[in-house]
């Protein structure tokens, strides 16, 4: 890190960076990029010839991102996209690759320190640490004004309209369909178009010895899934004015089918489920139904697993309130207010996010671009309705899902540092494992939970972040 | 059966089985090693496969495992001989402390090891920062003394409390120095209860994880126990041939140090338990 502290870009040299002047650096960075990336095929690592020789970035860049479900992501932005970017802006680049569900201790360890990365990539948006980073707002209006408009998704999920502050930058998002396999549920006679089927349908799965497989445990895909299917009951934990309003009948109903489902048709098992458990419990061959990413399909077809063309991709069942889904995970940069290359760190976000098709393409789809305009959902369904993996483009629901179907969490208000605090507390999981276990009844545990939601909500309140 | 002969097959009886449940993990763990990954969900191939060393091959090209464990095996000893320098005479002085005094000291020393590093990695992080050790194995041989210190001194003190002090009175009639009769007479009669904290704290040093994952980043740099969770785990693929080399690897070594000292070990663990 030599020789990069006078480079430092304290909030008052925020201020001075204009936004045209951002505009046009990063501009700049872009359109080399894109040449860059047309030789992609020719890898080569920075050698550093030009190290600080009168560029306005220089020095290192430290990133701490998660290790990417699809492997070949990593493979391309560690070994092509970083070291061509590093190349183009003589910068540095280190990543740091860690586990999805290390990335919060880390993160803690660091505002602790007040010191460590520039900045991280984290799968939730981390709004409780607002204050811990940088008004990210110059990034996306650089991003905005090469790409178009950021999603209605990640706007809702990183920028605060309280404080009109952005925390962070969403650069993909990934939707989460229901993936189910045809075979067992057509040896049934059922389909899981709505929540209802997926109760008629439960007993006879599990029967058959293929239970269903939502998790209920304090992990991000059971906190994904549960929350989304409160959604579909017409249960939220906060309304569009972000104020709580867990508690009602809905949620009460939403509580109790869930434990209906898990008595008739699944096992244990979901109380002790982890991030990985989905997709494990997919190839063992014995789950008949997950909510998850489309990882949970694509390493069945890369390992050439028996069931791998019996895996259908749906859309997230229909409730009684409709079908409302969420992000399967959300990968948000956040670059703290400690870090010592600010202006890299934004410079990089911003040339990533407007060149996002290449990142799309490299995570088989996984990853959809927070922007859209950096690879339109007409382009990716192209590319989806193409993939030749049986049944013959199933992949070309993704784009309905992610334009019709994906939310962020806490809709139908913002995620805020309240959202953020439930969610990474999991209380949602909690609530209904205390029922579907039988410990509580379905009204007693939604009236606990929502004291605990009363509480987060007015603290973070208090502090003047919701 | 004759009465003699059921008598001596009765240890059998209990021992085989136990050591058919106690063999049975290191046994799955060299199957699934000799497993392809595709071979690993499915449960046709749960005995039957086809044996391959890719997992293993991943494990020491693909990895930087052999760092790793290089990397647990300087903290590991370099954290045991910290704790020796620490525990031994700190353990001694309190066993030989009379009264109330020495046993609330004991008592306090082991409270210090309930603290979780759960807790305590937040204020510990200021501290690597400011000593400039982020990111360096010194963070982790700085910090795991506070935990493997207090239990040691705990283990310890019981253990002095066992040998009659008469024995170094009798050393020091005989000429001795204090600290050569400790030297020469009570640090040979501990060793049951040294080896004990060997092991102990190297064991420790070995299976932990929040600190590891916490003061660590960068691949090279990372301990056993840290680096095959982050770069055996791909998101929700396991890559587990490889996983399951990786943890073979150091369960053996260790399996053999406890067998070939399991006596001692148990002498070091009981020897403060009848005082």
């Amino acid at each position: 890190m030599a020789g990069v502290d006078d480079e430092l870009v304290t909030p008052e040299e925020e201020d001075r960076l204009s936004r045209r002047e951002l505009l046009r650096k990063a501009g700049v960075g872009a359109v080399g990029l894109t040449a860059a990336g047309s030789a992609a095929s020719k890898a080569f690592a920075f050698a550093g010839p030009m190290r600080y020789k009168g560029r306005w970035l220089k020095g290192d860049l430290n990133i701490l991102q998660w290790v990417h479900f699809v492997p070949a992501y990593d493979d391309w932005f560690d070994n092509t996209y970083i070291k061509q970017w590093g190349q183009k802006n003589d910068v540095q680049v280190h990543v740091d690759h860690i586990n999805n569900t290390q990335i919060p201790a880390r993160a803690a360890a660091e505002v602790a320190a007040q010191s460590g990365h520039d900045m991280i990539e984290y799968l939730s948006p981390p709004a409780q640490y607002e204050r811990q980073v940088i008004d990210h707002a110059p990034i996306v209006q650089q991003i905005q004004s090469k790409v178009g408009k950021i999603s209605d998704l990640g706007r809702r999920s990183t920028y605060n309209p309280k404080t009109k502050k952005w925390f962070g930058v969403n650069h993909y998002y990934v939707p989460d369909p229901v993936v189910w396999r045809h075979d067992i549920w057509n040896g049934v006679g059922e389909s899981p178009a709505t929540w209802d089927h997926v109760r008629a349908a439960a007993p006879k799965l599990k029967a058959a010895g293929h239970p269903i497989g939502i998790g209920q445990s304090q992990e991000l895909d059971s906190n994904m899934a549960l929350i989304a299917f409160l959604m579909c009951f017409g249960g939220f934990i906060q309304n569009d004015h972000n104020r709580p309003t867990l508690k009602g009948k809905n949620t009460v109903q939403a509580v109790q089918f869930m434990a209906d489902i898990y008595k008739r048709g699944e096992e244990n098992d979901i109380f002790g489920w982890n991030p990985a458990s989905n997709n494990q419990y997919l190839y063992s061959g014995r789950g008949s139904l997950i909510l998850n990413a489309i990882s949970a399909t694509r390493t069945p077809e890369d390992q050439h697993l028996p069931f791998a063309d019996d895996l259908w991709i749906w859309p997230i069942p229909r409730g009684p309130h409709g079908r409302l889904g969420l992000e399967h995970v959300m990968g948000v940069y956040s670059i703290w207010k400690f870090a010592k290359n600010k202006a890299s760190a934004q410079k990089f976000v911003a040339d990533l996010c407007i060149n996002y098709k290449n990142a799309t393409m490299a995570s088989k789809l996984y990853n959809f671009p927070g922007f859209p305009g950096a690879m339109s959902f007409k382009q990716i369904h192209r590319v989806a309705a193409a993939d030749t993996h049986k049944p013959r483009g199933k992949y070309s629901i993704l784009t309905t899902i992610a334009e019709k179907y994906t939310h962020n969490v806490g809709y139908p208000g913002t995620t805020n540092a309240a959202i953020d605090e439930i969610f990474s507390t999991f209380l949602i999981p909690q609530m209904f494992a205390d029922v579907s276990q039988g410990k509580k009844s379905a009204a007693q545990s939604v009236a606990d939970t929502d004291k605990q939601v009363q509480k987060i909500f007015a603290k973070w309140r208090a502090a003047g972040l919701v | 059966m004759s009465a003699r002969l059921r008598s001596s097959l009765f240890p059998y009886a209990i021992a085989v089985p136990f050591a058919i449940v106690l063999a049975f993990p290191f046994a799955w763990m060299v199957l699934t090693s000799l497993k392809r990954q595709d071979q690993i969900f499915d449960p046709a191939h749960m005995w039957r496969f086809t044996a391959t060393t890719e997992g293993w091959r991943f494990l020491f090209h693909d990895t930087q495992y052999l760092t790793w464990v290089k990397n647990t095996a300087i903290i590991g000893g370099l954290v045991v001989a910290i704790t020796l320098v620490l525990a031994l005479p700190a353990g001694y002085a309190l066993a030989r402390l009379s009264g109330r005094f020495g046993q609330s000291m004991g008592v306090a020393i082991f409270l210090t090891y309930l603290v979780p590093p759960t807790l305590l990695f937040l204020p510990l992080s200021r501290v690597i920062t400011k000593l400039g050790l982020q990111d360096s194995i010194w963070s982790l041989v700085l910090v795991y003394p506070s935990f493997t210190v207090p239990f040691s001194v705990w283990l310890l003190m019981g253990f002095f409390k066992t040998i009659p002090p008469e024995l170094e009175d009798a050393a020091l009639v005989d000429g001795c120095s204090r600290l050569k009769a400790i030297y020469r007479v009570v640090f040979p009669i501990s060793l049951p209860g040294i080896l004990t904290v060997v092991i102990f704290s190297f064991s420790l040093v070995v299976n932990e994880y929040i600190y590891a994952i916490t003061f660590i980043s960068r691949s090279a740099h990372r301990t056993v126990s840290a680096g095959v969770p982050t770069d055996l785990v791909r998101g929700d693929l396991y890559n587990w041939p490889s996983i399951m080399a990786s943890i073979l690897i150091p369960s053996i070594p260790l399996a053999l140090i406890y067998n070939a000292f399991l006596n001692r070990f148990i002498t070091g663990f009981t020897g403060g338990a009848f005082r």
